[in-house]
């Protein structure tokens, strides 16, 4: 169906993408970077776009910019079509991966670059500088080059001045990839912070799940150009959809399995030790009992048990990881299981090689995958 | 043995150090016995008699020289500065737009100058304004100038366009996306960033201006000479220190030209 909902009203998004396709070059040479992407950015939320390298990420941010024009499809803004307007037309700012911050001008100067284009008195510009410079803890080096000042100051800087024109959406291209894990933490919560405080949507690309998962509100997933599926850090890492979200977004386990029955959103699916138990099914999905179904396990959600167990396997190898010790089962079928121990200064978690053990799947933690 | 491979230096080859020798002497000797020789009491080339600064004096009270020292280094800014300007537009066109096809034969146009030989350039020039001078009357500077411009741009697109290529494109982005339009962020981003490498183009179109003899032989009409070709007029009849010194001071203007010109491209956008 066409949906015409283009004027102001477009419900809380403050973004919306459809049917979004870019193709490079032409002909033999034509590389399709985004294929199809459709997706809605709410209002004041932080959204993240995952995804492994060369899948699209900074294309769909630089569609958004207007640092690129749409093969097909459409972005809105605000619930105003963008098609067309360059980067200086449209109420958004980028952070960019390498901060391209002015070498030429002063820590202030470039804060303020933004409203002196826009033709601000110079007064305002003065006092958003300060504002900006104290929002991101600078006020000492304002009079600094860029030349002049560390990786995560430079950081900030390139935050500020993207903030300062109070855009209504801030874009932020893998903005910590170049900072040292220390610095990454600190900048991660100062982030965070600087969100709640200004309200204003953050549109944030990154490829490390852990980030993503710490972070934001909503995530999309993309692969080779597409988003695979989107939601909350909760929904994406306990109900991946697809083997390739599942791979990428933490330790998983897939297991090969025979589907008894359906329940609307749920499914009976046969485990490897003959009994059934209750599995997630992703939205839409609705296999015929008896067809077989990949199904993910993640490690945590499984236990060591001695009595009910839901299959068993003999223990191949244990890795301690100081907070906790992965068990590493083979199961009858020769197929393999990693489980997670808590460690509880009780013992290490581990088991003696060779031994069998009876593994537990909690309530709750099979998910069915779409492929 | 394959330690001693790794280290392989050249300055290990047999003879490298005679020939290193050699080739400073053939560079430097004859410009250092010129130099020491304009400081000569006589007016011998070969024997020294005196320290004297009066060869210096004579220039300087010849009005000739004078005459066509002010005319080359006007000439020199002139048409520096039109090629400057020329090949900063040619330089951005060719590094900050899209690929068009016949980008590569403009940059061939462009560098035209440095493989025409300068006679076969000359010719053209002399046979090419002979038919404006004859149809207008004009005999004027605006040869030369023309001349020295068209000659100049390649020289001084060359370090314009190293500084655009070496020259961060998000940044330009970063501007756009800050609300600047496209002349505000030539103005304000492009432009400050550019312009070492367009003093470091002007400087070297300079030099370049000054020191050509063959095209400015072809070009001008009677009483244009420059410094070089009246370097070069005087030297076939006689030949006395005052040229030398005349030379020293040229030297000295191309030397502090050129040292300026590192000064600038070394610096770092
Ligand atoms: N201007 C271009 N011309 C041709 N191909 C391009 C262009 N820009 C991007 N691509 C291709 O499109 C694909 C997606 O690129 P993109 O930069 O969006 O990836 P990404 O997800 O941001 O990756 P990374 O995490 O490495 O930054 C890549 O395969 C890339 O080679
Ligand atoms: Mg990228």
């Amino acid at each position: 169906m066409a949906d015409r909902r283009d004027g102001p009203g477009s419900g809380d998004n403050e973004i919306e993408i459809k049917r979004l396709s870019k193709v490079f070059g032409q002909g033999d040479a034509a590389f399709r970077a985004l294929d199809d992407v459709s997706l809605g950015i709410r209002r004041g939320e932080f959204f993240t776009l995952l995804g492994p390298s060369g899948c699209g990420k900074t294309t769909l941010l630089r569609l958004i910019a207007g640092f690129e024009q749409p093969s097909a499809g459409e972005v809105i803004i605000n619930g105003r079509q963008v098609a067309g307007l360059g980067p200086n037309a449209r109420p958004v700012n980028t952070v960019f991966q390498n901060y391209a911050l002015f070498p030429h001008m002063t820590v202030a100067d470039n804060i303020g670059f933004g409203l002196r284009m826009l033709g601000k008195p110079a007064a305002e510009i003065r006092e958003t500088t300060e504002r900006m410079l104290a929002l991101v803890r600078m006020e000492a080096m304002a009079a600094r080059k860029p030349s002049e000042i560390s990786g995560g100051q430079q950081q900030r800087v390139a935050l500020a001045r993207a903030l300062a024109p109070q855009p209504r959406v801030l874009l932020l291209d893998e903005p910590l990839s170049a900072l040292d894990l220390k610095l990454r933490k600190e900048m991660q919560s100062e982030l965070k912070r600087l969100q709640n405080e200004t309200g204003i949507t953050f549109v944030f690309v990154t490829h490390d799940q852990h980030e993503a998962l710490t972070m934001s509100d909503r995530i999309a997933v993309m692969s080779g150009g597409r988003i695979l599926q989107s939601g909350r850090p909760t929904e994406i890492y306990n109900h991946p959809a697809e083997r390739f979200v599942a791979d990428f977004i933490g330790d998983t386990n897939f297991l090969d399995v025979e589907l008894v029955a359906v329940n609307g959103a749920t499914a009976e699916v046969r485990l490897p030790g003959g009994g059934t138990r209750r599995a997630t099914l992703p939205e839409g999905l609705a296999p015929d009992p008896g067809s077989h179904v990949t199904i993910v396990i993640r490690p945590e959600h499984a236990s060591v048990t001695e009595e009910a167990a839901d299959f068993e396997g003999t223990v191949e190898d244990a890795v301690f990881f100081g907070t906790d010790t992965h068990l590493n089962l083979r199961l009858s079928d020769a197929a393999r299981f990693t489980l997670r121990r808590q460690n509880t200064g009780a013992g290490d978690g581990a088991m003696p090689e060779g031994s069998r053990v009876g593994v537990r799947v909690a309530d709750g933690g099979i998910q069915v995958l779409r492929n | 043995m394959a330690r001693a491979r790794r280290n392989f230096s050249i300055t290990a080859l047999p003879g490298f150090a005679s020939i290193a020798v050699l080739t400073f002497v053939l560079l430097y000797v004859p410009i250092a016995t010129l130099v020491v020789f304009s400081f000569n009491e006589a007016a011998s080339m070969s024997r020294w008699q005196g320290f004297s600064l009066q060869w210096y004096q004579a220039a300087f009270e010849n009005r000739q020289v004078r005459d066509v020292s002010i005319r080359a280094l006007g000439l020199a800014v002139t048409a520096s500065a039109i090629a400057t300007f020329a090949a900063t537009l040619a330089a951005l066109a060719t590094t900050r737009t899209a690929k068009f096809p016949g980008q590569t034969m403009i940059y061939a146009l462009v560098n035209q100058p440095l493989m025409v030989p300068e006679v076969v350039t000359g010719t053209a020039l002399l046979i090419f304004f002979a038919g404006i001078k004859v149809s207008t009357g004009y005999t004027g500077m605006g040869y030369l100038v023309a001349a020295h411009s068209a000659f100049c741009i390649p020289f001084a697109y060359l370090p314009i366009r190293a500084r655009l290529q070496t020259m961060d494109l998000t940044l330009e982005r970063a501007a756009a996306d800050l609300y600047a339009n496209h002349f505000q962020t030539f103005r304000y981003v492009t432009l400050p960033l550019l312009l070492p490498g367009v003093l470091a183009g002007f400087m070297l179109g300079f030099v370049i201006s000054l020191d050509t003899v063959v095209i400015t032989e072809f070009v001008k009409s009677a009483g244009q000479d420059t410094l070089a070709t009246y370097m070069l007029g005087q030297i076939r009849r006689t030949v006395t220190p005052e040229m030398n010194a005349i030379a020293t001071l040229f030297l000295l203007l191309s030397a502090v030209v050129v040292v300026l010109f590192f000064i600038v491209s070394r610096k770092r956008p």
